[in-house]
């Protein structure tokens, strides 16, 4: 099989968790064009009807599934629909997650429940859903038809702090080395790997201003959507098969760097004895 | 200021149709698989060897051929890819055959293990100059050209020891985390050049000259969670996609294809 042929993937179900707007939409739509149906999820059901109706566009099935990540039995509803009505899940993109409350306060505020809120809105609720369709994966392994495909979309802030960011970046770390640990554990019927997006606006003009239209990020601009689609499709498709635990960065050389990306470039000649 | 397609479908970004490559180590099992899999995925690809010795020639020659039976134009050249000179002449031959280069993978491997006590400082810098100079070398000549066109793909191809050390590997591994962190620097540099700058990190690599005997490598499949070494080709779909306009956002990163080797505590 020709190397690009390997992308394709006709006739794989991928579930995609925060799919209304965002990163989660343009994945979905990269995977769908790819030729996977899509079970399409999120809370806010006029989103993910939205999302469904730009899926059946590229000729797919979609399945607009309402669901919360960080309430188990609302996952496991979720898992269920999607094999009732496509009766196997080969891919799965934990793409929900964002800033909770409590984002920005000092640690003394952040009570309880917001700490909660945030870790089981970028952590746990990945853990639910792997915990929820594994089984099913590792029964597709085991008939043959393949290792099931996990893409966990952690953050910059995962692998770099923030000040007074605690709960994003201790979610999104968590999830990294959770990734790992599948990888580790279940060589045989799954991969897990990570994308790390870097700043991504959606073309909101509040967002694009806060990061200055992305001035400061090496390549010198924000990133597009769309610009996941391909990475998505590659770590779902048969190209990625030897990768496991691996996070890949699109961010545009942010963190190629350090504290300042490109400002810092002194220019020293070599000193002649 | 950049050139994206909204339009289409997301597989016609991975396509390399009309671009041209060069590869320089097509003479290691990883050099070839990567050169194998451009031409695959549409591209012209020009090989060279890491040093001149005879049997990278062979090798490089023989992955040429492969890359003609694919119906692409290609050429191999025999090269000390340490010398200033012969990158200058690949860099000339490639522009005869192709015209423009967009992508250029720097797969260099000159294998070489010895205690510390038994490196004399030639050998040092020999394996240093190979590994490490030879890279940056022709970043500087073929890269530099692509930073004129305002487009180019650059790929050193690395592996786990750049990452992690290994007794005897004071001068392998030095290289090799040296290539890891000249592709961060100069990606910044290049950031808005319209240049990217990658790395692939391989996994132990079946073929790889590094790995040694058969005892290490029992040893090695032992610990590795999939219990078997990488196969050479299990780099070619991240070479396309770093090599391919899909991948216009990501500079400066490193991705590990290694089969869990650096997972592991
Ligand atoms: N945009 C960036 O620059 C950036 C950078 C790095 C990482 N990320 C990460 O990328 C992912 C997507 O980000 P985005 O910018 O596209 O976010 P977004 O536009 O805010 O979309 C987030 C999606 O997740 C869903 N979601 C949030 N909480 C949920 C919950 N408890 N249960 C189910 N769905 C939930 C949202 O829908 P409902 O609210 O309707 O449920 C929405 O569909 C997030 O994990 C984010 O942390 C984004």
């Amino acid at each position: 099989m020709s190397v690009l042929d390997k992308l394709k993937l006709d006739d794989k179900v991928a579930i995609v968790t925060g799919a209304g707007r965002g990163l989660g939409r343009a994945m979905s739509i990269a995977l769908a064009e790819a030729g996977a149906d899509i079970v399409v999820t999120a809370r806010t059901k006029t989103q993910i009807e939205e999302t469904a109706g730009l899926v059946r566009q590229t000729g797919r099935k979609a399945l607009p599934v309402s669901c919360d990540v960080t309430d188990s039995s609302s996952v496991n509803a979720m898992v269920e629909a999607t094999v009732a009505e496509f009766g196997r899940i080969d891919i799965l993109v934990n793409n929900a997650g964002g800033y909770t409350a409590g984002y920005n306060d000092e640690l003394a505020d952040i009570s309880d429940e917001t700490w909660r809120i945030g870790i089981d809105t970028n952590l746990t609720g990945a853990v639910f859903c792997c915990r929820a369709v594994i089984p099913h994966m590792t029964a597709a392994a085991q008939t043959g038809t393949g290792r099931g495909k996990i893409i966990n979309v952690t953050s910059g802030f995962g692998l770099r702090a923030g000040r007074n960011n605690f709960s994003y970046t201790a979610a999104k770390a968590g999830l990294i080395n959770f990734t790992r640990a599948l990888s580790m554990t279940y060589p045989a019927t799954i991969q897990a790997n990570l994308i790390a997006p870097g700043l991504f606006p959606h073309g909101q003009k509040a967002l694009i201003d806060w990061w200055k239209g992305g001035k400061f990020v090496p390549m010198g601009r924000l990133g597009l959507d769309e610009e996941l689609g391909p990475i998505c499709v590659f770590l779902a498709s048969g190209l990625s098969d030897y990768m496991n635990g691996q996070i890949i960065v699109l961010d545009g050389g942010g963190l190629a760097g350090g504290q300042a990306p490109t400002g810092f470039a002194p220019v020293i000649p070599m000193e002649v004895a | 200021m950049h050139a994206r397609r909204k339009d289409g479908n997301v597989l016609e970004g991975f396509s390399l149709a009309g671009k041209s490559a060069v590869v320089i180590g097509a003479s290691n099992p990883l050099g070839r698989a990567a050169a194998i899999a451009l031409a695959e995925a549409g591209a012209n690809v020009g090989v060279a060897t890491t040093t001149r010795a005879k049997k990278e020639e062979v090798v490089a020659n023989s992955c040429a051929n492969e890359i003609w039976a694919l119906d692409r134009k290609g050429f191999a050249l025999a090269i000390d890819a340490s010398l200033e000179s012969d990158i200058d002449a690949l860099a000339e031959r490639a522009a005869s055959e192709f015209g423009e280069v967009d992508v250029l993978v720097n797969a260099h491997d000159l294998p070489y293990a010895q205690p510390i006590g038994d490196i004399s400082f030639d050998d040092w810098r020999r394996a240093m100059d190979v590994n490490l100079g030879g890279v940056f070398l022709a970043c500087k000549i073929i890269g530099g050209a692509m930073v004129k066109q305002g487009k180019g793909r650059i790929i050193n191809v690395a592996t786990v020891l750049g990452e992690r050390g290994m007794a005897n590997g004071t001068a392998y591994c030095a290289a090799q985390a040296g290539v890891l962190n000249m592709t961060r620097a100069l990606a910044l540099e290049w950031a808005r050049t319209g240049v990217t700058v990658n790395a692939i990190g391989a996994g132990w690599t079946e073929g790889m000259g590094i790995i040694g005997g058969d005892e290490n490598r029992q040893q090695l499949e032992r610990y590795l969670p999939y219990k078997r070494l990488a196969k050479p080709g299990e780099i070619r779909g991240i070479a396309v996609y770093l090599a391919s306009d899909a991948a216009e956002y990501l500079t400066g990163q490193v991705i590990w294809i290694e089969g869990g080797a650096l997972s592991h505590a």
